[in-house]
């Protein structure tokens, strides 16, 4: 068996392959062997629930999927209560997500999460009119976030960042420099989709995230920019559908990866992708994922 | 019971008016399918991404089958898929819900699968049935042999289910009724069965889905309880409950 397990930070997982924020639900442990993977991100929690936007709340894109769920959860008592204890049952590192529409909610969430091996904090959903991309596209917002996050919790902070950022290098920077362990790159992108029957927007607020492997080298590239602007362990993150993918997003920087809408398309696919890749380390003369850039 | 996820070959893919009839062999999903249940098919390839929702249509110890309109880019192809094709199942998904011995079953066009499907665990009664031109109307014969009365009508002869809906109004008062039909079908027939006061009537509500697990969040309906998931706390909802817009 091939090492697959990675270090950075504070952080030891058996292998790169988390599953991202809101894509999985617990029904997803009856198909997937949870136990295998890296770790996995919990849906998005907000200081007080929110109800998302109105449908329709998703739609198909070539090799894609736009969505605009406005980051629906039933609040951060909720999750302490109910989903993290139904989490941690998973045998898998967690690591929960926090949203918040100002730094003051962001640290009121951040002081009270334990219990999780690490915090992912979203300032890049697209789908919301207050925070969200609104604070990710901005370095200085990106560094004050980080910072107060960082301040409230002794937990290892990966900063989710927005792949639209005029300049990603600088936001990556500025998380890095707030205290971030790690930037996941990258959140959905923003898109249009029209209904030609309606002759308006396909979603009511607009636009919608794009993910899938429509995005991949978009976000592929972001990663690559980032590992050779800033040094800060990057999870990658957009597209990823098979092993060669997540190669591809290793070779150009990344530490680890999260699955995320491919799930829905094969809701194997994080296990065949664990195989393949333990199979490709192999035949290719690898002891560990180190060895994954040799050339 | 947990749903499982298989990669399936195509047992027969038969047409049925404008619809194809695909049926598919898996022990389990058969075994543990029930009233109200549905399964996500999906090709596989990354185009297109996402799978779709379909409804049973029959059931067998061995083998199952769903009815396919094509309506679209995935719904063309998996119209077209031959025998020994495999495609990708998930299921049985959704909420489960004991259907009366006796009732009342409403369907437009394609929405006839669900109800056709749910007549297979009741000793009979009612059908409404509405379809576009006499050679779509399907399973009248299999209805009737379930000990349903059938009564249909097409648009090619300037009917909608509706009319006869509203016709046979007053038959309705202390049945159950379910529904399944376009958004405006049902929200024409809501109108019907209040003026007459009847309010045991159920609909199955269609829309797009992403995981068909509760995951993803994007399947929400509006209710008189906020936004609720069709794949978690449906596909059937009580008609009053539902805000259909």
């Amino acid at each position: 068996m091939v090492d697959l397990s990675i270090k950075f930070g504070s952080l030891e997982l058996k292998n790169p392959v988390l599953l991202a924020s809101g894509v999985w639900d617990f029904p997803y442990a009856k198909i997937i062997d949870f136990k295998r993977l890296g770790g996995v991100i919990c849906k998005s929690v907000s200081l007080k629930p929110k109800v998302g936007n109105p449908p329709p709340r998703i739609t198909e894109t070539p090799c894609g999927v736009i969505n605009s769920i406005g980051l629906e959860n039933k609040g951060f008592e909720n999750f302490i209560s109910e989903i993290l204890p139904e989490a941690r049952k998973l045998g898998t590192p967690i690591f929960a997500n926090i949203f918040g529409d100002s730094i003051e909610e962001f640290k009121k969430i951040a002081s009270k999460i334990n219990g999780v091996e690490g915090i992912e904090v979203n300032i890049s959903c697209p789908n919301v009119d207050k925070g969200g991309e609104n604070f990710g596209g901005d370095p200085k917002t990106v560094f004050s976030i980080t910072k107060a996050v960082c301040e409230e919790t002794e937990l290892p902070v990966i900063v989710k960042l927005t792949p639209t950022a005029a300049n990603i290098e600088e936001t990556a920077g500025a998380a890095k420099e707030g205290g971030a362990m790690a930037v996941t790159a990258s959140n959905t992108f923003p898109g249009l989709v029209i209904d030609i029957e309606r002759k308006e927007p396909f979603f009511k607020r607009v636009s919608g995230g794009l993910s899938g492997p429509a995005v991949k080298p978009l976000a592929l590239y972001n990663v690559y920019r980032i590992k050779n602007a800033v040094d800060i362990p990057i999870i990658g993150s957009g597209g990823i559908a098979g092993y060669k993918d997540v190669l591809e997003y290793l070779i150009a920087g990344a530490s680890a990866v999260q699955l995320g809408s491919i799930i829905f398309n094969n809701p194997l696919a994080p296990i065949e992708i664990l195989d393949n890749l333990q199979c490709w380390l192999k035949e290719n003369g690898c002891k560990n994922l180190k060895d994954v850039n040799k050339k | 019971m947990a749903p499982t996820f298989r990669i399936l070959p195509v047992l027969e893919n038969k047409k049925l008016g404008i619809y194809s009839k695909i049926t598919l062999e898996d022990e389990r999903i058969c075994k543990y399918a029930e009233c109200g249940n549905f399964v996500m098919v999906g090709l596989q390839a990354l185009d297109p991404y996402l799978p779709r929702p379909f409804s049973f249509l029959e059931i067998n110890k061995k083998s199952f089958s769903i009815l396919v309109k094509v309506k679209g880019k995935g719904t063309e192809l998996l119209s077209k898929v031959e025998k020994g094709y495999k495609i990708k199942v998930l299921g049985p998904l959704g909420k489960t819900f004991c259907p009366p011995k006796r009732g009342v079953l409403i369907a437009g066009g394609i929405g006839i699968a669900p109800v056709y499907y749910q007549s297979g665990w009741m000793k009979g009664g009612l059908l409404f049935y509405g379809a576009k031109r006499k050679k779509d109307l399907i399973f009248t014969r299999e209805f009737k042999e379930r000990g349903f009365e059938v009564r249909t009508i097409t648009e090619e002869n300037g009917g909608l289910v509706t009319d006869i809906v509203k016709k046979y109004a007053h038959e309705l008062n202390g049945k159950q009724i379910f529904i399944c039909g376009s958004i405006g079908m049902i929200k024409e027939i809501k109108k019907i069965l209040n003026r007459e006061q009847i309010d045991k009537a159920y609909a199955y509500i269609e829309k797009r889905m992403g995981c068909g697990l509760g995951g993803c969040k994007s399947c929400a309906v509006k209710t008189v309880e906020g936004y609720k998931l069709v794949c978690k706390e449906g596909p059937v909802f009580p008609l009053k409950e539902v805000d259909l817009g």
